[in-house]
């Protein structure tokens, strides 16, 4: 059967050859998430390796004592011993800080991680080598002094002071092999100072340490000296453990790595969802080339072939179609993890990454493997059909009548089991996150429910996208015959229709759904930070109050606030008076709030969001919900408010969501016989602009000013620049499923073009231009395509909506948003890839000569 | 019933003459390949149908009658000569104006019918029309379906219809547009003897009561019996004629073709 196997291959390769690219992509993706999980642990395993030095073995224990190191270093076989130092300092020269590992100088060479570049290592008290890329950025070089500060705690640990010393670099290090990555490198300290610094640290304490190192004498035995120095330690470090230094590294290496072990899972997560979109591609292929060799099969079965055989050639053909791409795949991912590689190894020289792609048995065999499998397991169902085929059908006429097949029973009630299920989890997970504490419950309800929801629908796409197929066909119907031939066609084989529209679903779902996901939550954390702080900036002049001193000076002075207005991404500043109030309704004295005296036009300009002063006039005063809520006052009620030395002003409250305090009009403040320059100034940043940016330029323009800087802007643009990152990441990750989708419509398109020659040809006999053939092709790719994407962005709305509210109920009112840019990105892209697809196979439709039409098979 | 053995040398049409021809066809050359491979599939072929008349054209298997079908049909294009549909010479236009042409002036039957199966038979009928963006003429059509005998099948999709039926539809097809002339290329080769005679007899019926012109290869002498006229094809070269054919008729004129084949071999 392989001969027969490999006979047909080679009829079918284009065929072939499109539906192999998506094994191919999904299979790149496998193998080089694989390898990026292996670099990071490889890096990861180095640097901890690093961190050990030339050690051979490594003692651990809750706590090493000095002593205990000494009992290390008299041990037989041992050349030297050296405890872990855990310490960490403040360091400071000219303006600049930096909070790096401190460690000392070990007693042997074998034992020191780093290297010296420059000058000598530390020999006396005060004096410190620092890791090089430290000194340029404290911007000193040997010979020059630093501070070191260390926070001394008093006894309640609630009151700290800082200590600070003076000590000289005496050389520069370098850290080849990332042992203290974290920090770029540890600053080297004579032990009398590390020793004086812990116990600073420590409440006065000697150090100890978890961890020891010891490197052995010429000729000593590892394992002997391992049992030596358990039992040596026995008496006073019960907890000892004695490891060789392969051992420790793999056992931090994994507790280092569990992350981005996760994080291998979650991207493998998405090159599942690829290998998913390439299987429907790759069941649709065969399907359709068993289809096409009916004649060819039954022709078989006539000559004696058995049902067996006719299966396993199919089989075969699949296995043969799945080593070839997986392998071709697995090819491209290694070049594409290696090229990534390079290009990471040449931005960041610091980072010590292997030179060549670590080659693990895994890494070669799991994405062959999964792409062989997912191939074969794709071509089962369409191997049954072949084994279908009777031997009559060799003596039926060319002609095949279209079967429209009943899509069975079975499949709609599994489905719709699967979409009710999942979709009551779903409203189930929602309600479960909003309780208290509930999302870590709700949310994995959540996950599943929408898990088997999508299964379900993709399951029952057969049963549907047909009908949906069919009404978007009738819309375009109405534009011409070439439209109508194209929506004729996409209903004339409905199994296929909807798997290569399923396959763009999948991928055009996960990306609306992430998209809508992110735009929520953008959305709702920007309202919770708006809510928080209700303006972008707000820089307070704290000198200013009715009981200030009177001779304080005013930094807020209109001059400084046209300066602030000046800078690039600042859109309106105003000046704002703010002073402690009484405040008291009917039935008596409420306490003290704050208040702020703001004129409504800038209270619209200036506030996020602008409702928060809504009703704020020369008779109203603006009260907090929260103030509001715990004083028990509601819109309407009359206020009485006194400051300090002044008047009792009557007006009459109304309740925003302005986070906290009150807000009057500067006429108001004026009748309460307040007189105080501006003590607090407003700004509001353009929605375009660079907040970080203009944050340091504000900060730097208020540098010799005294006062404070607060506001909401920075925290905004950090946990936005976070969604859009992750959002990015994710989508890119999808991407792979869209463009196997994609493939899969050009497959499907040049597939029913070679099936409808003989109608093409008779279409172009009885009067159908080149043209309007062209137009029926591209009317179907983009049907397929467009229908595809039009569901999935339902779809994903839906999902990223629910997700939106499972997760993020617990902060309150969720904004469900529409992200209208990436669902149009996506809407076209989809389209026009459709018809793009649609040109390669309308080309060899249109040159198919009329005449064929006449021709008898 | 006439039998001449050589084709009648026809003078060219003039401007005050007989009818004009519904198609007409001058030194017609098709050579397939070039050089040493080169075959000539037909050579020289002069010859006029007039509007209104039932012409079959009959031959050896490799005669060249398909080749002369096609060119006069305006599906492939001639090495030589002219061919013309009306007046219009075809053999000069791009396949843009072929298409509108074949669209608007001339219809389709084939052998093995090539209806659309996703398409029911009044949507296979009417698809011409469609393809234009013409009107439909709701009496023609009617007229059609009850000549052909379809009336009560025009929502069956093809694979619901015998080959007969779908013969019928694929007639009803060829009309609709009220094409100046209809090919038929052995429209009778997939069907059983009965349903082929109901075919035929329509096609005659169409040509006899609503006026079409209709050019039909065929192998089948009595089918070819049907036809007003038979043209004999041998070798690519037109061999003679039998008007008012019967089936003996059209058997002898093939055997003394034969015949005269033979001789030329010897
Ligand atoms: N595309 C082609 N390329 C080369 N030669 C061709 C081609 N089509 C036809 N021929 C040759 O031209 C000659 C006439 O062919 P044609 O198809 O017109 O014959 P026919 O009379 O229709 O035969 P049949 O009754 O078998 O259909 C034959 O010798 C044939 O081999
Ligand atoms: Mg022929």
């Amino acid at each position: 059967m392989i001969r027969l196997a490999l006979a047909q291959m080679r009829r079918s390769l284009p065929r072939l050859v499109s539906a192999g690219i998506a094994i191919l992509i999904g299979t790149a993706f496998v193998a080089a998430t694989l390898v990026a999980g292996n670099v990071i642990t490889r890096t990861s395993y180095d640097a901890i390796a690093a961190s050990l030095a030339d050690a051979d073995l490594v003692v651990l224990a809750q706590q090493i004592t000095a002593d205990d190191v000494d009992t290390l270093r008299a041990a037989d076989g041992v050349a030297a011993a050296d405890g872990q130092l855990e310490l960490w300092t403040e360091v400071r020269a000219g303006g600049e800080r930096a909070y790096p590992r401190a460690t000392v100088r070990a007693s042997d060479p074998r034992l020191e991680a780093q290297e010296l570049t420059a000058g000598a290592f530390p020999a006396a008290s005060g004096e410190v080598a620092l890791p090089e890329p430290l000194a340029d950025r404290l911007e000193v070089g040997v010979g020059d002094t630093i501070t070191v500060v260390r926070e001394l705690w008093d006894e309640g640990g609630e009151t700290s002071t800082d200590a600070s010393e003076v000590v000289t670099v005496v050389g520069l290090t370098d850290d080849p092999s990332g042992a203290f990555a974290q920090s770029e490198g540890a600053v080297i300290a004579d032990a009398e100072d590390a020793t004086r610094w812990y116990a600073q640290d420590y409440g006065g304490a000697a150090p100890s340490y978890e961890t020891a190192v010891v490197a052995l004498s010429e000729g000593a035995d590892v394992e002997t000296v391992r049992a030596e120095l358990a039992q040596a330690l026995a008496p006073t470090v019960p907890d000892a453990r004695v490891q060789t230094k392969q051992e420790r590294a793999e056992d931090l290496t994994a507790q280092v790595t569990g992350d981005s072990d996760a994080l291998t899972g979650i991207v493998l997560g998405f090159a599942a969802v690829a290998l998913l979109v390439a299987a429907l591609v790759v069941a649709n292929t065969f399907q359709v080339l068993v289809a096409q060799r009916t004649r060819m099969l039954a022709l078989l079965r006539c000559v004696g072939a058995e049902k067996g055989q006719i299966r396993r050639s199919v089989l075969v053909e699949a296995t043969l179609l799945g080593l070839v791409s997986s392998a071709g795949g697995l090819a491209a991912g290694l070049l594409l993890a290696q090229g990534t590689l390079v290009v990471l190894g040449n931005a960041n020289p610091d980072v010590p990454l292997p030179a060549a792609v670590p080659v693990t048995p895994a890494v070669v065999l799991v994405p062959l493997v999964v792409g062989t499998l997912v191939t074969l397991v794709a071509a089962l169902a369409p191997a049954r059909a072949a084994t279908r085929v009777a031997p009559l059908e060799a003596l039926r006429p060319a002609d095949q009548p279209v079967g429209l097949r009943r899509a069975g029973r079975t499949r709609a009630v599994l489905s719709s089991l699967l979409v009710l299920g999942g979709v009551g989890l779903l409203a189930l997970g929602v309600v479960v996150s909003g309780t208290e504490g509930g999302v870590m419950v709700g949310l994995p309800i959540g996950i599943l429910g929408g898990t088997l929801s999508f299964i379900g629908v993709v399951v029952g796409a057969v049963l549907w996208i047909p009908r949906v197929v069919s009404l978007a066909g009738g819309l375009l119907a109405s534009t011409g015959p070439s439209a109508r031939l194209a929506a004729a066609n996409t209903l004339r084989n409905p199994r296929r229709t909807s798997a290569t529209s399923a396959a763009l679903l999948i991928g055009v779902t996960l990306v609306a759904m992430m998209s809508t996901g992110a735009a929520s939550a953008r959305a709702t954390l920007g309202n919770e930070l708006a809510s928080q702080f209700p303006v972008d900036v707000l820089v307070a002049d704290p000198d200013i109050s009715p009981d200030g001193p009177d001779d304080a000076e005013a930094d807020l002075t209109p001059a400084l606030l046209e300066r602030l207005a000046g800078i690039d991404g600042v859109a309106a500043t105003g000046a704002t008076v703010t002073v402690t109030t009484a405040w008291a309704d009917d039935a008596g004295d409420l306490g003290w709030l704050e208040l702020r005296a703001l004129a409504p036009d800038d209270a619209t300009t200036l506030l996020r969001a602008p409702d928060h002063a809504a009703g704020l006039a020369d008779d109203t005063v603006v009260v907090a919900r929260d103030d509001a809520e715990r004083s028990g006052v509601v819109d309407g009620d009359t206020l009485t408010l006194t400051v300090d030395g002044g008047e009792p002003v009557q007006r009459t409250a109304h309740v925003t969501d302005f986070p906290t305090g009150l807000v009057v009009t500067p006429a108001t403040l004026a009748a309460m016989g307040v007189d105080l320059p501006a003590n607090e100034a407003w700004l509001r940043l353009a929605d375009d602009a660079d907040a970080v940016v203009a944050m340091d330029d504000i900060q730097e323009l208020l540098s010799e000013v005294p006062v404070q800087v607060m506001g909401a802007a920075l925290e905004r643009v950090a946990f936005e620049g976070i969604v859009d990152t992750l959002l990015a990441v994710v989508l890119g990750l999808l991407a792979a499923a869209v463009v196997i989708a994609l493939i899969g419509v050009a497959n499907t398109l040049s597939l029913s073009v070679i099936e409808r020659r003989r109608e093409s040809a008779t279409l172009r006999a009885i009067g159908l231009t080149r043209g309007q053939l062209r137009a029926s092709l591209a009317f179907e790719g983009s049907l397929i395509a467009g229908v595809g994407a039009v569901l999935g962005i339902v779809l994903g709305l839906a999902y990223g909506w629910t997700g939106a509210m499972t997760v993020m109920r617990a902060l309150g009112a969720v904004s469900l948003e529409v992200p209208w840019r990436e669902l149009v990105i996506a809407l076209v892209v989809a389209v026009v890839a459709g018809l793009l697809a649609s040109v390669l196979p309308a080309r060899s439709a249109a040159r198919t000569s009329p005449v064929e039409a006449l021709a008898v098979e | 019933m006439t039998f001449t053995a050589s084709p009648t040398p026809s003078p060219l049409p003039g401007p005050t003459g007989a009818p004009r021809p519904a198609v007409h066809a001058r030194g017609l050359t098709k050579v397939y390949g070039s050089g040493a491979s080169a075959v000539e599939a037909l050579v020289d072929a002069d010859i006029d149908f007039a509007a209104g008349e039932f012409t079959a054209i009959m031959g050896p298997s490799g005669s060249g009658k398909s080749t002369l079908m096609h060119l006069l049909a305006g599906l492939d294009s001639a090495t030589r000569g002219r061919a013309l549909i009306g007046d219009v010479d075809i053999t000069g236009l791009d396949d843009r104006s072929l298409t509108r042409l074949r669209r608007d002036r001339v219809g389709f039957v084939f052998q093995s019918f090539n209806l659309l199966p996703m398409f029911t038979a009044e949507q296979n009928i009417v698809l011409p029309l469609d393809l234009a963006g013409r009107e439909l003429d709701r009496d023609w059509f009617d007229t059609l379906v009850s000549t052909l005998a379809l009336t009560d099948r025009l929502d069956h999709r093809p694979s619901e219809l015998s080959g007969g039926q779908q013969q019928r539809v694929a007639i009803a097809r060829a009309l609709i547009a009220k094409p100046d002339v209809v090919f038929a290329d052995e429209p009778t080769g997939n069907l059983d003897s009965r349903s082929g005679a109901q075919v035929l007899s329509f096609l005659r019926r169409s040509v006899r009561e609503l006026g079409r012109t209709v050019i039909m290869v065929t192998h089948d002498p009595s089918a070819a019996a049907y036809a007003d006229r038979v043209v004999l094809i041998a070798d690519g070269r037109i061999a003679g004629e039998i008007t008012d054919p019967t089936p003996e008729a059209v058997l002898a004129g093939l055997d003394a073709l034969r015949s005269f084949d033979e001789v030329a071999v010897r």
